[in-house]
């Protein structure tokens, strides 16, 4: 269906007069080849060329050297162009901006339309599509009013009304809310299992879990190519590629290290359990003196001092404190289109706090944390900062936006000024600092983002994506706020600098005693960082406790389409087999240590594993 | 905010909204050309009466359209205000220069009318015609300007988009404001200059937005091989009815009307 062979690009810079003043390779000598029906995910961070390597697929990019063929076709010559864009079918990652008509049908009908289909077939294919992707009803209606899901499967239909070969997916799930991103993972499983090639450009690892092949991409070259069980129990090497594995497959390999007898393919939570619950078993019997009645104690005791605790923070004098009570906000209030976004909702959070905010899309997670630094008025309820209504008469919105920082998702998208610097700068000054004060901080909150010195005079729009969010950010951090509240400050981000991310915002935390307060779709980043927890569902705050107690009502959570992390979910079926773990383990590190002593091994701080390895050689 | 849309149709799918939109668009031209070239009572009698009757047939309510003069209010206003003024013939009121004429109250009255007229008229098109109608109207009927080059297809697929990315851009202009609103921008006090220099941290992300929006775009219309007009067939392909045919006869019977009028009263 596809072959590249010994495909060469490199993106090049002009002059004023149209020479090449610069070059940046981005692939090196890749070969790929996709058989007609199968479905390959192709991983890699940011700026590996995963891109780069889709946009050849469709001739929107034509290889420096090497060939790349599509359906047999060589994508170069002019005359094969529409044959090869049609046989290889590309959905990009915005839902918004790949959607060229103003009604479903008639963007479905866009591509058909382009290759001048007659007006019958047009119609039997729009409804043979938008049925493949179970949109039907919605094909009168505007695109504006889908869901991000909805959207991605109405381009995915008019791919499909072209009657491609394969289809090349670009990130279409890394703007996707997890429900979302079900939906479009199970319209990929049903065209794929009607024959349809797929290739899934994705950061997630529940996508490409799902494929028939991985290829690992980096700095132009891939690195990697087999089955996902073959990738992705490589769990260093994958590390070292700046990706994710699988928790099961980490939790295997961890315990693997640490001296535990387990089979070297272990992908699913399923299959993790299993091998564990028989280790388990087997070390039960061969050390039968093993404390298994000191070991629940053990546990629990590990479990409560476990990894999602972080240092205590600095304790201030005066703590702050930020109080919702009974907040209710109405759009379009007392008219027939009323909507309640936010149901008497009463939360206090003070200072140096670590709480997380989760909630599925359209749940009032934004609408909450807008009301929290004033940007929007309440229908009714008050909003207390340190004790005082943010609402009385002569109360500075402004003082209070320096105290209660809020960084919106995609944080970069409001970027403005000529250079980083300048731009972070922008925040202080409006507080009405001097021009070196407000430098000051900005470098200074520059710095806690970890963007180096060199970039601050670069102009913002030149910096790479994980760096623009961190400039971002920064433009928040600089005034210095007491609360930070950040909307998926990780959304698109590559698994490393998801990771860099979330631990700078930690020492943050730790060292300066920051309250953050952190809205994300990810259980695995609420476990791994948040202490308390707040679970929005239909406008109203349905859970508010520590993140081990939320997280320990899975089937509650289950039922407003949120999840658990996957370590208790292995936990879970751990216990169904009768190894005596605690239910509420949340990380990889705590799940390892109470296998570990369910094992009856000594489980003690980092030196087990340093011993496991010596006894081993 | 994603509630806004351009126009205003008003769904009520009456025999005028199931039309051909080149059919209207032919009839709101021929309509306006009425207007002007016919200042006799009699001619704008019959427009009038051909105005109230199309808006009957078409079900939006009379009130709902007039709603649309808040708009025009005070071009209404200053036109009437002139022609009151300003118009020679029999003084009956003199304020000093000035002078209220008996023609002046006439060409005053006259001018509101028409005026209104004007305005009801070329609303109920986008009353009846959904945007995209417009364009795909618009694109059909001026298919004959092609052969002097001017770029009919384009023109109509750069309204389309901008149509279908407004509302987009409107909502991506409310999250900037906010965005820099948390940074402590001020979008509300200060001066006239003030205020422009403080739409900087707005503008410049949102041009940036829309341009990078464009890209995408491009990119997405060329993998799904547009290639301009040439040889492009379509879902909904614009075909005349009987209706059609028998509007089209009727528009030209009313155009004859006030040409007659015109001519001989």
């Amino acid at each position: 269906m596809i072959r590249g062979e010994h495909i060469r690009y490199s993106y090049k810079e002009y002059d004023d007069e149209g020479r090449v003043s610069g070059s940046f390779p981005a692939l090196r000598n890749v070969n790929v080849r996709v058989t007609p029906g199968e479905f390959v995910a192709i991983l890699g961070p940011n700026g590996s060329g995963k891109s780069t390597l889709a946009r050849h697929m469709n001739a929107l990019l034509l290889p420096d050297e090497g060939t790349m063929y599509v359906g047999g076709l060589d994508t170069r010559p002019a005359e094969n162009l529409l044959e090869v864009r049609r046989t290889a079918g590309m959905v990009f990652q915005n839902p918004d901006n790949q959607i060229v008509a103003g009604i479903v049908e008639e963007d479905v009908a866009f591509g058909p339309e382009n290759l001048g289909v007659p007006t019958e077939e047009i119609r039997e294919r729009v409804d043979r599509s938008l049925e493949a992707v179970s949109m039907t009803e919605f094909r009168e209606k505007s695109p504006n009013r889908l869901s991000g899901g909805q959207k991605q499967r109405v381009a995915i239909a008019g791919v499909l009304a072209m009657k491609p070969g394969c289809i090349v997916m670009d990130e279409p799930t890394a703007m996707l809310d997890p429900a979302g991103r079900k939906e479009i993972l199970a319209t990929i499983r049903q065209l794929h299992a009607e024959g349809i090639s797929i290739i899934l450009i994705t950061h997630h690892m529940e996508e490409a879990l799902a494929a028939d092949r991985v290829i690992v991409v980096s700095e132009g070259r891939i690195v990697m190519d087999g089955t996902p069980a073959e990738v992705f129990t490589q769990v260093d090497r994958v590390k070292e590629l700046r990706l994710d594995v699988p928790p099961a497959a980490e939790l295997a390999h961890e315990l693997r290290l640490a001296g535990a007898a387990l089979p070297e393919r272990v992908l699913t939570n399923e299959a993790a359990a299993e091998a564990l619950a028989s280790a388990v078993k087997a070390s039960k019997g061969s050390s039968a003196e093993s404390p298994a009645a000191e070991a629940p104690a053990a546990a629990n005791a590990a479990a409560a001092a476990g990894a999602a605790e972080t240092a205590e923070a600095p304790q201030p004098d005066h703590k702050k404190t930020l109080r919702a009570e009974h907040l209710t906000f109405k759009y379009h209030p007392d008219t027939p289109m009323e909507t309640v976004a936010l149901d008497d909702v009463s939360v206090e959070i003070g200072e140096g706090e670590f709480v997380g905010i989760i909630g599925h899309t359209g749940s009032g997670k934004s609408t909450l944390i807008q009301h929290l630094n004033g940007l929007i008025r309440p229908t009714s309820g008050d909003l207390l900062f340190c004790g005082e209504s943010i609402y009385q008469k002569g109360y500075s919105l402004k003082d209070l936006r320096g105290q209660v920082g809020l960084v919106f998702q995609y944080p970069e998208h409001q970027l403005f000024m000529e250079t980083v610097l300048e731009d972070v700068c922008f925040g202080p000054k409006n507080l009405g600092l001097s021009d070196e004060e407000a430098e000051a901080r900005a470098r200074e909150a520059l710095a806690a983002v970890g963007m180096a010195e060199e970039t601050f005079d670069r102009s913002p729009f030149d910096l790479s994506g994980g760096q623009k969010r961190r400039a971002a950010i920064a433009g928040v951090l600089a005034m210095q706020p007491s609360f930070l509240i950040l909307d998926e400050p990780t959304a698109g981000l590559d698994p490393a600098g998801r990771d860099e991310i979330l631990h700078e915002l930690r020492r943050l935390h730790d060292e300066k005693g920051t309250t953050i307060i952190l809205v994300s779709h990810s259980m695995e980043d609420m476990a791994e960082y948040t202490k308390r927890l707040l679970v929005m569902d239909h406008g109203k705050l349905v859970f508010d406790a520590n993140t081990r107690e939320v997280f320990s009502h899975r089937a509650e959570l289950e039922a407003i389409g949120l999840a658990v992390p996957e370590v208790t979910v292995i936990a879970e079926l751990l216990r169904e087999r009768g190894v005596d773990v605690p239910a509420d383990l949340l990380t990889v590190p705590e799940a390892k240590d109470a296998v570990l002593r369910a094992m009856g091994m000594d489980p003690a701080p980092d030196g087990a594993v340093m011993d496991g390895k010596e006894a081993g050689l | 905010m994603k509630e806004i849309t351009l126009g205003q149709y008003y769904p009520s799918g009456s025999l005028i909204h199931r039309l051909d939109p080149r059919v209207k668009l032919l009839a709101t031209l021929i309509y306006i050309v009425t207007l002007f070239i016919c200042p006799k009572w009699q001619g704008v009698f019959i427009s009038a009466l051909w105005l109230v009757t199309i808006i009957r047939i078409s079900k939006v309510p009379f009130l709902y359209m007039a709603r649309q003069l808040k708009v025009v209010i005070v071009v209404l206003i200053i036109a009437s205000v002139f022609n009151l003024f300003l118009t020679d013939g029999e003084a009956l009121v003199q304020l000093g220069r000035f002078s209220i004429t008996k023609e002046g109250i006439w060409q005053a009255f006259f001018i509101a009318v028409r005026l209104i007229m004007l305005v009801m008229g070329t609303s109920l098109l986008t009353f009846t015609s959904t945007p995209n109608e417009l364009t795909d109207g618009m694109e059909t009927g001026l298919r004959f300007l092609k052969k002097i080059r001017v770029p009919v297809h384009e023109v109509a697929m750069m309204m389309s988009i901008a149509l279908r990315f407004i509302p987009i851009l409107v909502e991506e202009a409310d999250k900037i404001m906010k965005a820099q609103k948390a940074r402590g921008a001020d979008f509300e006090t200060g001066n006239i200059f003030r205020k422009a220099k403080n739409l900087i941290p707005l503008l410049v992300p949102l041009f940036v937005a829309s341009f990078r929006r464009a890209d995408d775009l491009a990119l997405a219309m060329d993998a799904r091989c547009y290639h301009g007009g040439e040889g492009r067939t379509k879902l909904h392909p614009l075909v005349y009815t009987r209706a059609d045919k028998i509007a089209y006869v009727i528009l030209f019977a009313y155009l004859a009307v006030i040409i007659l009028i015109r001519i001989f009263l």
